[in-house]
């Protein structure tokens, strides 16, 4: 009996009956969103009018199957090597502005394979995200002291610097975002948080001040302030990107019904400005359906940070919500005005294979955390 | 601390849409409209306009082939491409790169680089399309004048409308390719003349290509203008003086030794019934079709020559010194001022000094001879001077003298009722009011012209009174104003607005709207003293009337002309010739017709204008023609 209870009890705690499926469903259905999305601003005028959707699937397939072999693993192995992954990212980053590296409009970002873009940047927030709360779970102490706040900093701040002088400042957002998260998860106190967003201030200042930013970029991120100024240079992207989503109303134009979209009057839109075409073409209530997955996502993600077993898990877990939680908002604010224009992706749902295979990496380790939450 | 940080997230974001695109929503469904779909204007052809009888084309329009360019379509190399277009276009390069560089039009616009071009040149560019990308022919509309130059002034130019004029009133709903009236009643009747520009409606996408049709608009042809000139009159009005300028320059002028210059001139036919004007020539004149083309260099500075001024229609937009053809008014305001009498006799001696004037001023009658007593009617028949200087020094007396006068200014004020010093409103653009000039007017022009008036000079005198009762000094009429005041004489005193259009109607010929005449304003004179005046102009043209000679061998028995000359001085211009005028009335009796002619540097009234008024009448009654009788008498 006791042995029937036994391999009860085990069988009642093996990792693959306490998969998360909403996570995994919120997670799918963004990406197959994000392929409809995808046809809808890339098919006019190509001979196969499907080719940024096949890629596009070419790149979901390949990241669910690391989705897959990252289940397969206890999260806990991921904790060993995230030296490892860490010291990876920063040798890619560091490569990737060499001659090995591919370059478009001043900015040093991915590596190209065949026809494929690599995009190290995309790999290095997972990296980040592991990095952080391996050292942090480590500590012996119940809250982080300065000293490890400093070394935790300055474990982030290399390969934050590295992506913001590519540049990539949408990017170093988002690392800085994972930073914080974990930080605050860490328990943190507040005085120290708060000397180190006054420090944080004063470098994006002297940044500003010594030009390691560009001046487009600069024009773009102070755009947002006054977006009446100049609808035809700076702000065309933000302007046509309100036009759209705007005229979507509350029901929208229809799949393929866009005229901005299908028109190609949004720029980048099929990356950066994909969420232009859920406004345009499915209106107000596809977009707040697509804000709804991405909710039940951040609170799967946040749920599964209380949940794990361990700290590392709620650290790892806390590091991966922040991640998706700055890049959603970051993108759809920008593409509705409230945000400055900042170049980064919306999770699962803009075109890049980079981007989905990290994002499925994510969802990967949430899942592996929350699967194995008894063992 | 993280789920209260996402919570604000979302809060955020979903507020921010609902803003978007429930409460701006139509802001930016307009704005999408104004993204994705072109609206490209289809031109309307423009009215046509007829002549009184309704069946003669003045201006009517024509199918042309104008060769568009479409920057964006151009081939690998545009300028190469230009230049051959310029090669077989014969249009120079710089005039297609001004055009292509014109503001109004959009990139994906196609811009007129040559218009009217020869069907040759157009199937050039049609059969070598492949050289050509970028490059269309297509058919456009243009203006077309069957009659020549015959009453260009009255039907005025078409031309592309300007930038400054696209942000007028006046022009709201015109498009940056859309012909406009430049002058004459083309200008004034624009917005019956105008058609309903039609639309063509496309989808473009963000590089402005065309994605597919949304359907279209069609142009509606703006409706038809009948004038109340005729054309025969105009015709022979222009001939008429024509040929009496060129007679002119014939005639050798004692007072210059030079030959008459003869440099312009202009007629006026008008019927005094009703304000409808007839007939109305300027001397030199244009051809309205120059500007459909574009200028020559040659026709440009014909045309922008000061002294020709060919597009100024002198009957209208220029005032002269109307000399003795004013007498007629002076002595109607003398009457009614109680100044003269109709029964009165009047001295005309050679000279006139002011009653009391020790400054030594004379005024001089043209003829040198004293006649005696005269009434009125003589004086008018020989046009003595001295006798209506006399009126003039009355009036200025009764000025100094009655505060009440002083004041009300009465010469001035009857003579503002004829319709001097403001415009006739005749429907043409940029008339000339001329002047009447008052006390007032003199001390403020004084003021500001000191060195034309000595210091003691600057204040309304004698001589301002005098001289104004001779149509001399500072007075200045037009052509057309003239026409307007003898009108009233002729009809009983009635002053009419005179009137050249006399309705508008559709392609069709339906009535769209009549163009009322207006002789509303009637006069103070009663009918005895206007017949009386018509009856003294009669025997102006017999006898020892001033224009008897210009007249002689005429059959006045049938056809009684009345009417009067004037010799304007006019120092200081060019040669400093005399202005020839001749206002007449016929038939004498019950006038049908009045008619003025004017003639810059045309010597005496009976020298050129009367010699061309009697060309003029007997060309429209049908009189053996008399060649060209001038001379006669010095006024």
């Amino acid at each position: 009996m006791d042995l029937v209870a036994g391999r009860a009890y085990a069988a009642e705690r093996r990792p693959i009956r306490h998969i998360d499926p909403v996570l995994l469903i919120a997670a799918v259905t963004l990406s197959v969103i994000g392929g409809f999305m995808v046809y809808s601003t890339t098919h006019r005028g190509l001979e196969d009018p499907a080719t940024y959707v096949k890629r596009q699937a070419a790149a979901m397939a390949i990241g669910l199957i690391l989705l897959l072999v990252v289940v397969s693993f206890d999260y806990r192995f991921f904790k060993v090597y995230a030296g490892f992954a860490y010291a990876a990212t920063i040798v890619t980053l560091v490569l990737v502005r060499t001659p090995l590296g591919s370059s478009s409009s001043g900015a040093s970002r991915w590596f190209a394979f065949g026809g494929f873009q690599l995009t190290p940047s995309e790999f290095t927030k997972i990296a980040l995200a592991l990095m952080l709360a391996a050292v942090l779970s480590e500590l012996r102490t119940f809250e982080p002291s300065l000293i490890d706040l400093l070394r935790i900093t300055a474990i982030a701040a290399v390969p934050i610097a590295l992506v913001f002088i590519q540049p990539d400042i949408g990017t170093s957002i988002v690392l800085v975002a994972i930073l914080v998260g974990v930080l605050v998860v860490a328990g943190t106190k507040p005085r120290h948080l708060a000397a180190l967003t006054v420090s944080a201030l004063v470098l994006i200042f002297l940044s500003f001040q010594l030009h390691v930013i560009k001046g487009y970029q600069i024009d773009r991120l102070t755009g947002f302030l006054d977006p009446a100024k100049d609808t035809q240079t700076t702000n065309y992207n933000r302007a046509q990107a309100e036009i759209a989503i705007g005229s979507g109303g509350v029901f929208g134009a229809g799949w393929l019904g866009g005229t901005q979209t299908n028109l190609d009057f949004v720029p980048e839109q099929h990356t950066d400005f994909i969420f232009t075409v859920v406004g345009e073409e499915f209106g107000f209530v596809g977009s707040l359906f697509v804000l709804a997955l991405f909710a039940v996502l951040m609170w799967r993600a946040i749920r599964i940070s209380f949940l794990s077993k361990d700290a590392f898990g709620t650290y790892v877990a806390a590091g991966l919500a922040a991640m998706f939680a700055i890049q959603m908002f970051i993108n759809i604010g920008m593409v509705i005005g409230i945000m400055p224009i900042t170049g980064i992706p919306l999770p699962f749902v803009s075109y890049g294979g980079s981007s989905l295979m990290a994002n499925n990496i994510a969802v990967g380790l949430l899942l592996s955390i929350h699967m194995r939450r008894f063992t | 601390m993280l789920s209260l940080l996402v919570a604000l997230m979302f809060g955020s974001l979903t507020t921010r849409l609902w803003y978007l695109q429930v409460l701006a929503s139509a802001k930016a469904k307009e704005a999408v409209q104004n993204n994705s779909v072109r609206l490209i204007p289809v031109e309307a052809p423009r009215g046509r306009i007829f002549d009184s009888t309704g069946r003669v084309v003045l201006v009517q329009n024509r199918m042309s082939l104008e060769i568009q360019v479409s920057q964006q379509q151009l081939g690998e190399n545009p300028e190469e491409e230009l230049l051959r277009l310029s090669e077989v276009t014969k249009v120079p390069i710089a005039h297609i790169a001004n055009a292509l560089r014109d503001k109004r039009y959009y990139a994906y616009q196609p811009i007129p680089v040559a218009v009217d071009v020869d069907p040759s040149v157009a199937y050039y560019i049609g059969e070598h399309q492949d050289e050509f990308p970028g490059v269309a022919v297509v058919e456009a509309s243009v203006r077309e004048y069957p009659n020549g130059t015959l009453a260009a002034h009255v039907l005025g130019s078409t031309g592309l409308i300007g930038s400054d004029e696209l942000e007028q009133k006046a022009f709201e709903g015109y498009g940056q390719s859309d012909i406009i009236g430049r002058s004459g009643v083309e200008a004034v009747y624009e917005r019956f003349l105008r058609g309903t520009t039609g639309l063509d409606k496309y989808l473009v996408d963000s590089s402005g290509e065309i994605v597919r049709s949304l359907g279209s608009q069609p142009p509606a042809v703006g409706n038809d203008l009948v004038l109340s000139l005729d054309l025969k009159i105009q015709r022979y009005a222009e001939e008429s003086l024509a040929e009496g300028i060129l007679k002119a320059r014939g005639i050798f002028d004692d007072s210059t030794n030079k030959n008459l210059h003869a440099n312009a001139g202009a007629v006026v036919v008008m019927d005094p019934n009703d304000g409808s004007v007839k007939a109305l020539a300027s001397y030199p004149t244009f051809d309205p079709s120059w500007f459909i083309q574009g200028l020559t260099n040659q026709q440009d500075l014909y045309l922008q020559n000061e002294f020709l001024a060919p597009q100024l229609n002198r009957a209208v937009q220029s005032a002269y010194a109307p000399g003795s053809t004013f007498k007629p008014f002076t002595a109607l305001a003398a009457v009614h001022n109680g100044i003269a009498t109709l029964g009165g006799s009047y001295g005309c001696p050679a000279e006139y000094i002011y009653p009391g004037d020790t400054s030594g001023t004379v005024f001089h009658n043209w003829d040198p001879s004293n006649n005696g007593y005269i009434g009125i009617d003589r004086a008018l028949q020989i046009s003595c001077d001295t006798v209506f200087y006399q009126f003039g020094g009355k009036f200025y007396s009764q000025w100094a003298n009655d505060p009440l006068a002083k004041s009300s200014e009465p010469f001035q004020r009857d003579l503002r009722g004829f319709g001097f010093s403001k415009e006739t409103e005749i429907d043409l653009p940029s008339e000339a009011a001329g002047l009447i000039p008052t006390a007032a007017w003199k001390e403020a022009f004084a003021a500001k012209h000191p060195e034309l008036y000595r210091p003691d000079e600057r204040h309304w005198l004698p001589g301002d009174d005098i001289l104004m009762a001779i149509g001399q000094g500072s007075v200045q009429v037009s052509p057309l104003q003239l026409a307007a005041a003898y009108s009233a004489v002729a009809n009983g005193g009635h002053l009419c607005e005179p009137r050249l259009a006399d309705h508008i109607q559709t392609e069709a010929g339906a009535l769209v709207r009549n163009l009322p005449k207006d002789c509303h304003r009637t006069l103070p004179y009663s009918k005895v003293e206007l017949d009386y005046v018509r009856s003294a102009l009669a025997t102006v043209t017999q006898g020892s009337g001033t224009a008897a000679f210009a007249f002689s061998g005429f059959p006045l028995s049938q056809v009684p002309v009345a009417g009067k000359t004037g010799t304007a001085e006019r120092p200081g211009f060019d040669a400093g010739q005399d202005t020839s005028w001749f206002a007449a009335m016929v038939p004498a009796g019950d006038p049908k017709y009045v008619i003025v002619v004017m003639v810059e540097q045309g010597g005496h009234g009976s020298t050129t204008a009367a010699p061309i008024v009697r060309q003029i009448i007997e060309k429209m009654y049908g009189i053996d023609p008399s060649g060209f009788v001038s001379g006669g008498v010095s006024d």
